[in-house]
């Protein structure tokens, strides 16, 4: 049966972690992201767990360690957070361009300088050209459901690429909330065992893995890459569609719509704010305001058509970026969703909101503000707006 | 040791027809060390010589009869660490994980990751070419690289004289991380040689390190022809000891009893030809140095 704990959401990668059975763990401590893999390595060291765990001296080493297993055919899992994921950009790189499926939990960061600890998604958010899938979740239960979601996805034949399960530091990472734990055969059930078609480094099968590869090869493997994100976006609804019947929650899939009959005004969000924004549209709407909500779940491959679609009748819409896009004068993701309503010839007023940074709060205030705010724009189809910073 | 008996019919894992330069030490090596090795081996060779020279293959051709691929230049240790650890997890203790991989991808970029996996006791083997520099994009200087080497990096100029830093001793490094099996061999000692990679072969609980010094007359400026002749130079002026390291004991296992001046191996390399008396004596200075603690090591230790 399954059963609901108490967990923090770090916990609640553990237990994901766990529950995918990996044949091998690599990680390096980092904060926010520590205890992700102390509890795997509590659970080992129980005998509740039983895997290959390599405590290395480096998230280089720790993304390194990984890619060689996976390339001998391992399902694998590490942990990281923004210095940490900086540092393992070289192997991290080669992860997805070598196609090789795993989930990496992200206890989001803000980068350094200033220095800081707290949480934010700069980290991963300046990654997102670097092949992997990047989920960014809501909640504790989410973080376990998209790890095991992840692995299915990650391993699909048509995807085989790895996966980021990012959530946001401290507001996730280390707040407790009842998630449910699903049981292991439920699990087994939906996940099989990994086996690798395509690469493999194996005695019994010998081959060259990653010769010198000329340039119009090479770019048969960035559009086969390519089009395997595409892939990616139509499995990632499948997966969650098959997740629901059998474990009775999901999530949306690449996006998830709350709220949006007739709404004049939508607000974008991703990650742990979009909490505060579901109450502030209840909030609003319960006076009669037409308002709605897109949560990004996920970010690579961008989910350009479902994003069109639900902003469709929108008559103005703000995104809500907890990272920023140097040189734009706002975050990525305000730019990638006008990016994609621009490419279908759609122009609405749009106002970018940033907030959130090292561990700075998003309030429901902050909400409330940036949603009366698209509400106006709406109403009047002001002209082009300076970003909001909601601080 | 009857060598016939360990190479007849030994097959040649490597393709024929690598880039190479002509006299390089480096190949020779790594098709001996292979064919010691044997079929049931996966090889990791990152950027360096070797890869440069095709040994990971090009296009979709592969270089070699094994499982092979190409690490980062700073993860070759970490990489195939991995690699073990699932091949151990799955009880296939019989397929062996090498490395071959260059001073700069070993002393340099990639000292973190191996240092990491010799301090967890990895069970792969680490075979480090160190013909002291980054001869594969032409002789930069490397942590390996001798005191007065002229590089591209560290020019002879009318106001700097090569290198101006003495060599990183990586196998003593090694051996104070506790590995399992340390050795240094050299291609122009073939008994000795052939016995330390069969003994690193059978390492079977943690990390086997070799460090071969490898002659290269592309960088080093010198006779192809020369490349053993040299390598046994470097031996029989102590700039290059002969030794291993087992169970906390160092072994000479090459005895030098009256060593040559260093001067002997110095004078025959264009990249040293401009030192003075004065850097010579350096060099000579630091080799004795070094031959003087490693007998001390060794003193401790049944002969």
């Amino acid at each position: 049966m399954p059963v609901v704990k108490a967990l923090t959401g770090n916990e609640s990668a553990a237990h994901g972690a766990a529950l995918a059975r990996p044949d091998l763990i690599a990680a390096y401590p980092i904060t926010p992201q520590s205890s992700v893999v102390e509890n795997l390595a509590q659970m080992l060291a129980d005998g509740k767990l039983s895997c290959e765990m390599v405590e290395v001296e480096s998230e280089h080493s720790a993304m390194s360690v990984i890619q060689g297993a996976a390339l001998a055919g391992a399902r694998t899992f590490t942990a990281t957070s923004a210095q940490g994921l900086a540092l393992m950009y070289e192997p991290y790189f080669r992860m997805s361009t070598l196609r090789l499926p795993m989930v990496m939990a992200v206890a989001g960061r803000e980068m350094t300088s200033p220095e800081t600890i707290w949480g934010g998604q700069q980290d991963t958010v300046s990654l997102r050209e670097a092949g992997w899938i990047q989920f960014y979740v809501e909640d504790n239960q989410e973080i376990l459901d998209t790890v095991i979601q992840g692995y299915k996805v990650a391993e699909h034949q048509g995807v085989l690429l790895p996966v980021n399960v990012c959530y946001d530091g401290f507001f996730l990472s280390h707040l407790t909330e009842g998630v449910e734990i699903p049981d292991q055969e439920q699990v087994d059930s939906f996940l099989p065992q990994y086996r690798p078609q395509h690469v493999i480094l194996d005695p019994q099968r010998p081959m060259a893995v990653d010769p010198m590869t000329p340039g119009n090869l090479l770019m048969k493997y960035r559009r086969n890459h390519l089009e395997a994100m595409q892939t990616a976006l139509r499995v990632i609804d499948e997966i969650d569609a098959d997740f629901y019947r059998v474990f009775g929650r999901r999530y949306g899939g690449t996006i998830e719509e709350y709220r949006l009959e007739g709404a004049d005004a939508v607000l974008v969000t991703i990650g742990s704010m979009t909490g505060a924004a579901r109450e502030v549209v209840d909030l609003l709407r319960d006076q009669g305001k037409k308002v709605g909500l897109v949560k990004v779940r996920v970010l690579r491959p961008f989910p350009l058509k479902r994003i069109v679609r639900a902003l469709r009748s929108a008559k103005a819409i703000g995104v809500v970026d907890r990272s920023v896009s140097f040189g734009w004068n706002s975050g990525a993701l305000f730019q990638e969703v006008l990016a994609a309503l621009g490419s279908q010839g759609m122009v609405m007023p749009a106002v970018s909101f940033i907030g959130g940074l090292g561990g700075a709060d998003i309030s429901n205030d902050h909400m409330l503000k940036a949603l009366t705010t698209v509400l106006e724009v709406s109403a009047n189809q002001a002209a082009e707006q300076e970003t909001v910073w909601l601080d | 040791m009857n060598l016939q008996e360990v190479f007849y019919g030994a097959e040649d894992l490597i393709s024929p027809g690598l880039s190479a330069c002509p006299g390089c030490a480096g190949e020779l090596t790594m098709r001996t060390v292979m064919k010691i090795m044997g079929k049931n081996t996966i090889l990791g060779v990152p950027p360096g010589c070797m890869a440069g020279a095709g040994v990971v293959g090009w296009n979709r051709l592969s270089g070699a009869k094994v499982p092979i691929t190409i690490p980062l230049l700073d993860n070759t240790a970490s990489m195939l660490a991995g690699i073990r650890r699932y091949y151990q997890s799955q009880g296939r203790n019989d397929v062996r994980v090498v490395a071959f991989a260059g001073d700069g991808a070993t002393a340099d970029a990639g000292f973190q990751a191996l240092s990491g996996a010799a301090e967890r006791g990895e069970n792969i083997i680490y075979i480090c070419y160190d013909n002291e520099g980054y001869m594969n994009t032409g002789f930069q200087r490397s942590g390996t690289s001798s005191k007065g080497s002229n590089t591209s990096t560290t020019p002879v100029g009318a106001m700097r004289k090569g290198k101006a830093q003495h060599k990183k001793d990586l196998p003593l490094l090694l051996a104070m991380h506790n590995a399992a099996y340390v050795a240094t061999v050299s291609p122009a000692y073939v008994q000795d040689f052939v016995r330390k990679i069969e003994k690193a072969k059978e390492v079977t609980c943690g990390l086997a390190y070799i460090h071969v010094l490898s002659p290269c007359p592309t960088g080093w400026w010198f006779d192809p022809k020369d490349t053993i002749k040299l390598a046994r130079l470097a031996v029989q002026t102590n700039f290059f000891p002969l030794y291993e390291y087992e169970d906390g004991r160092f072994y000479q296992t090459v005895s030098v009893k009256q060593a040559k001046p260093v001067q002997e191996f110095v004078s025959r390399l264009g990249k040293f030809k401009h030192l003075d008396q004065e850097a010579i004596a350096d060099l000579q200075q630091w080799t004795d140095r070094r031959a003087n603690l490693l007998q001390r090591l060794c003193a401790e230790s049944p002969a």
